[in-house]
């Protein structure tokens, strides 16, 4: 019995030991040496890392520190930047043939020189492929794709194309147009089911080790890490000899591994886990302090409605539901009122809060329904720093940090105008109960059941509004391939969507599937952006304006202005609140990560441009 | 001849019920309402925030061609029936296209099957004999102490087992890692070593579980078989309570034991959902589960027929062996 006792005393302390020696990662790299960054799913496809194969999962650190695109975005400005391209396209009168420079200096990892022969080759490779990402897209816009010189490549597109760095550039979390290593790929039989296990990239890291079983990637820095695209263009160098990029499991694991120190950067929390978290005093959010989360995620969440179903295709009655919710408690029970109000199609990040919001606001507090209501309650940001103040919560008292905070305005609640519109829009009500064209009005509201906590709360708040006004309305809660089905066939009454995104000042990109020409009926599958089949002749016609105008031309920024205000006419969509994310970081190992006091980038781990913010990310000791 | 015809029956049996069974799994995906070409699109445009209208079409049919969704069900019936069922090719995942569901299910069963069958075969070992001890001599106090273990355990959902253990032994102890990474790539003596420092406690969990199951049902067999006449007679005619209970109960009572180990061993290839989900351990059940929400009509395909064949394999097995260990079976 007492050498049973001494054996397993003998085992607990080995094993106290080797966790107390756990000054290294689960890989065994130095602690202090690794970056370690949440992996948001595990990848099936281990050890592939072709950005040209399909099923490559370009979100494991892949995008993040191996490839590089021609143009990436800078995510506070909302401005696109140069990255492998040494300039912005420059294109002929009626932007039929591009020309764009190559960067000069940066290398391949395997002390190559990066060239536009690279590009030439890569875009190649995605103009002739059928089983190529983009494939039909670019056989659709592209005529050819030509080398001029080592570091000059010419573009010819089929028809007038104003918008050729957006739409090979990175926007929002990344581009098909990665470009790979000609001296590599050239070499291989298929170079697109070539898994490249090892791979020459022009990013800061290379792959040091991975998981075959998908749960984590390894990467080092290159050695001759000033000879990659960040080293070029920034002139610095990441420190973290290594970054891991892991999966931690289920929230309650993922909790636990930040209070024990075992991640520096998580992808998104609940509200909830991150007040547990903050039992780590190391671990940190966007802001130190209320709303701790960060407003600037580029699509705005909020309600859709199907504008082609009755009485839905009444914007009287679209305005009905808006103005028959209380946004301040929408709010509350979303994110206990964390979130700038987004009443435009697009979020209020704060590049767009600048760029569209303010020089709108104006605008918005005119702005009058048919019967001369004017729906905007300028007064919101106050409203709610009192019920946040009443709640203990320390609230700026200047109204402009309070706009910052909590939006410019948003739509008012009123139920005596809402019921207004309701009968201007044919329904009736008796006894207390709604009545469409004599029947029983009843409708029901499409929620993404698992993921996107913001719009599943926001989708379940709006409907509790709608009960309380008396509306018979039922939440639907659905998969994430219901849902987007529902939306894309038009087969749902109203849902928790976001078809709402923007980054940068030309709102093309994002907005063009509005296009009333390519609107499908009921049952036919959309062609993106809009589910909801709107059909507005002026907006159509003001989309194909804007398709003539680059990025550059003033005139896009008017015609994006002229578009939003037809958004707010028709109402399709109820702008809640643009994109909240709660996105903590650990400052026990590293910091300097981008905050709000600190903002030189937004804290989107996940997209490509995380390569620039690796190298600001510094060690503690 | 009898042999044969006993043994030729139970292949036809064995045919047919993975025949209807691999018929369902093709057809009932099929009638979700969800598109796996759909989802992926969906899946793009979540991450890239919307997509050109023209990009979206353009993608859509490209998709549709490659994932080979252009011919009629019957088509594709026919081609998974010739391919996937006699072939084993079920054609490249769809979400991770063109990777084929082959390799990667042939990647993660072995971790799923290390886990599972080892967890198994031990719970089936240990509670079988304590609950033959708790059965056969259950005025003992040893016997009614495991009994109470196993009736205290059993009820528990093993995820609730699960989360303590992780929580005691993964956070508050530190001594086992909370989440699973195994050193895949490393040398053979450090894969081991992490293999078997991140199963330990998914494999624990399971155990615990397992072996209370299997101390109730061998704990009731044996009780009874014990009350036997031939029992009291083998006790009548002296011999000893050792033989008795390895020659007499153990027999009479394992049978049911050993179809439902059948069973168990069958199953294992849907893997442990739960226990991989908490513990992030690498296995079949989360890409059942991955493929299902994903519509991944091939990977579903895949691994649900795999796991019929298994399943089916392993009662085939057990009506095989039968007659071995029950003597009545072979003279009947």
């Amino acid at each position: 019995m007492r050498k049973l006792l001494s054996l397993l005393l003998a085992l607990v302390m080995a094993l106290s030991l080797a966790s107390a020696l756990a000054e290294s990662t689960v890989v065994g790299t130095p602690r202090n040496e690794t970056l370690i960054v949440e992996m948001q799913t595990p990848t099936q496809t281990a050890g592939q890392f072709n950005p040209m194969m399909q099923g490559t999962n370009m979100g494991t650190g892949i995008q993040q520190l191996l490839w590089g695109n021609l143009f990436e975005i800078d995510t506070v400005k909302g401005e696109q930047f140069p990255s492998l391209a040494a300039s912005f396209p420059v294109s002929n009168e009626d932007f039929t043939e591009h020309t764009i420079a190559i960067r000069q200096g940066i290398k391949w990892s395997d002390g190559v020189d990066f060239t536009a022969k690279d590009v030439h080759y890569t875009m190649n490779l995605m103009l002739t492929n059928p089983e190529a990402p983009s494939n039909g897209y670019y056989q659709q816009i592209f005529e050819s794709i030509e080398l001029v010189d080592d570091y000059t490549i010419k573009i010819v597109t089929k028809n007038s194309f104003p918008l050729l760095a957006e739409s090979i550039g990175v926007l929002i979390w990344g581009n098909d147009l990665r470009v790979v290593p000609e001296h590599i790929y050239a070499q291989q039989e298929n170079p697109l089911i070539f898994k490249d296990s090892n791979p020459v990239v022009t990013g800061p890291y290379t792959v040091k080790q991975y998981d075959e079983l998908g749960n984590w990637i390894l990467y080092e820095l290159r050695e001759d890490a000033q000879f990659s695209d960040v080293g070029v263009v920034t002139g610095m160098v990441p420190q973290a000899k290594y970054v891991l990029f892991q999966t931690f499991g289920d929230d309650a694991t993922r909790t636990m591994t930040m209070l024990s120190n075992l991640v520096d950067i998580m992808v998104e929390v609940s509200p909830e886990n991150w007040e547990v978290m903050q039992g780590n005093p190391n671990a940190a959010m966007w802001y130190p302090d209320y709303p701790y989360a960060l407003f600037d995620d580029p699509c705005s969440k909020g309600i859709s409605m199907n504008c082609s179903k009755a009485p839905f295709n009444d914007k009287n009655f679209r305005w009905g539901l808006a103005l028959a919710m209380d946004f301040k408690e929408v709010s509350m029970n979303i994110f206990n009122g964390a979130g700038r109000a987004s009443v435009l199609q697009i979020p209020a990040t704060a590049s767009m809060q600048e760029l569209y919001y303010k020089p709108m606001e104006e605008w918005l507090e005119n702005f009058e329904l048919e019967d001369g209501y004017k729906p905007f309650n300028t007064n919101y940001a106050r409203e709610m720093a009192e019920i946040l103040g009443a709640q203990g919560i320390a609230m700026p008292d200047d109204d402009a940090l309070l706009d910052d905070m909590f939006g410019i305005g948003c739509w008012k609640y009123d139920p005596e105008q809402a019921t207004k519109l309701f009968i201007m829009a044919g329904l009736e009500l008796k006894d207390g109960k709604w009545y469409f064209e004599g029947q029983p009005f009843q409708f029901t509201c499409n929620i993404l059941a698992d993921t996107e906590a913001q719009a599943g709360r926001g989708g379940q708040a709006a409907v509790d509004q709608w009960i309380k006004f008396g509306l018979d309305v039922t939440p639907v809660r659905m998969t994430n391939t219901q849902f987007s089905n529902a939306n894309s066939l038009g087969e749902f009454d109203v849902g928790a969507y976001w078809p709402s995104c923007a980054i940068i000042r030309n709102l093309y990109r994002q907005i063009n599937g509005w296009d009333g020409d390519l609107i499908k009926p009921i049952g036919e599958r959309s062609s993106g952006g809009n589910g909801e089949r709107l059909n507005s002749p002026a907006l159509t016609a003001k989309i194909h304006e804007l398709a003539g105008y680059s990025s550059q031309d003033e005139r896009s920024y008017q015609t994006s202005t002229e578009i939003l205000k037809i958004f707010v006419e028709e109402m399709p969509f109820i702008g809640f609140h643009s994109g909240t994310k709660f996105v903590p970081t650990n400052n026990t190992y590293w910091t300097n990560y981008p905050s709000s006091e600190n903002p030189y980038n937004g804290p989107w781990w996940w997209w490509s441009a995380f390569k620039y913010i690796v190298p600001h990310i510094t060690p503690v000791n | 001849m009898k042999a044969w015809k006993f043994i030729g029956l139970r292949l036809i049996t064995w045919a047919l019920v993975i025949f209807i069974g691999v018929t369902f799994v093709f057809f009932i995906p099929r009638m979700f309402p969800s598109d796996p070409v759909e989802n992926m699109i969906s899946r793009m445009t979540a991450l890239s925030g919307s997509m050109d209208a023209i990009q979206v079409e353009a993608l859509r049919r490209q998709l549709r061609v490659q994932f080979g969704l252009e011919g009629t069900l019957w088509e594709q019936y026919t081609t998974y029936l010739r391919e996937g069922l006699f072939g084993f090719n079920f054609g490249p995942s769809l979400m991770n296209y063109p990777t084929p569901v082959g390799e990667i299910i042939a990647r993660y069963l072995p971790y799923t099957l290390f886990l599972s069958v080892t967890a198994v075969i031990i719970a089936w070992t240990l509670g079988n004999l304590i609950g033959l001890l708790a059965g056969f001599r259950k005025d003992k106090r040893l016997s009614k102490i495991l009994e109470g273990i196993a009736i205290t355990i059993y009820p528990v959902p093993y995820f609730i087992v699960a989360l303590v253990l992780q929580i005691v032994f993964g956070f508050l102890l530190g001594w086992f890692p909370m989440t699973a990474n195994i050193m895949t790539t490393a040398d053979t003596g450090v894969f081991i070593a992490s293999l078997l420092r991140n199963s330990l406690l998914p494999a624990i969990s399971l155990l615990l579980v397992g072996t209370g199951w299997w101390i109730i049902s061998m704990k009731s067999l044996s009780a009874s078989v014990s009350e036997e006449d031939y029992v009291q007679y083998a006790r009548y005619r002296g011999l000893s309570e050792r033989r008795i209970g390895a020659s007499y109960v153990l027999r009479n009572s394992i049978l049911s034991q050993v179809t439902a180990l059948a069973l168990s061993l069958g199953g294992v290839f849907n893997g442990s959902l739960i226990t991989e989900i908490i513990f992030n351990y690498p296995g079949v059940g989360k890409l059942i589960q991955q493929a299902i929400l994903s519509s991944d009509y091939n990977m579903i395909l895949g691994t649900i027929t795999i796991s019929i064949i298994a399943i089916a394999t392993a009662t085939l097995i057990a009506d095989l062996i039968y007659p071995f260990i029950d003597p009545r079976i072979r003279y009947s």
